[in-house]
């Protein structure tokens, strides 16, 4: 549980810098943090459990 | 880079000297070139992650990296160092206190100290990217 809070800690550090300097209106901006902290999360998880199966 | 695009940066007047100013603050302190530029919410969002980054790191017993390595070349020392000195003040205050960059077992044993690492590396590379940002708004390249 821990180790999933600390990669929530990150994407969501990571994808407000990401957020805050792209695009050019704030909805935009908001929309594009959201989607890069899902591609964090999404991308960590797959990752993760890819992870899990090799020995 | 389009050609289009590279006409346009071939094309851009040189950046005055209190935008490099401005940079050379952002970069030593997270999140006041920002400031200079009476951007709070830029500020407080980019420099305040850059801080939290850095302080989560230190708090997970993370590592900062200089030239001085413990059984392994200077020269892979270099790469982590350049991302650790993007924390600018943050950074040099540290390397003046010693505090942070001992290897001790005890610490690199802890199950957060890659976390810790990574935190740490991040904070100052996602401040070169706060800097370039108040660096391209002072240079009035950015809205």
């Amino acid at each position: 549980m821990r180790h999933f809070l600390v990669m929530t800690l990150f994407a969501a550090l990571a994808s407000v810098v990401f957020g805050a300097m792209a695009k050019d209106t704030t909805q935009e901006r908001l929309l594009y943090g959201l989607k890069v902290f899902a591609e964090f999360m999404v991308i960590g998880l797959v990752l993760g459990w890819i992870l899990y199966f090799i020995p | 880079m389009v050609k289009t695009e590279r006409l346009q940066a071939e094309e851009a007047e040189p950046a005055p000297g209190s935008a490099w100013l401005t940079g050379a603050a952002a970069w030593f302190v997270p999140g006041l070139g920002h400031l200079m530029q009476k951007r709070w919410w830029r500020a407080a969002l980019m420099g305040g992650a850059v801080w939290l980054c850095f302080f989560v790191g230190m708090g997970m017993g993370g590592h900062l990296f200089d030239l001085a390595a413990e059984g392994s070349s200077p020269l892979l020392q270099v790469p982590p160092m350049i991302a650790n000195l993007g924390t600018g003040a943050l950074y040099l205050v540290s390397w003046l206190l010693d505090y942070g960059f001992k290897d001790d077992p005890a610490q690199a044993a802890r199950a957060t100290y890659e976390y810790g690492n990574t935190f740490l590396l991040i904070a100052g590379l996602l401040n070169y990217l706060t800097m370039l940002d108040a660096f391209d708004i002072a240079a009035g390249r950015k809205p």
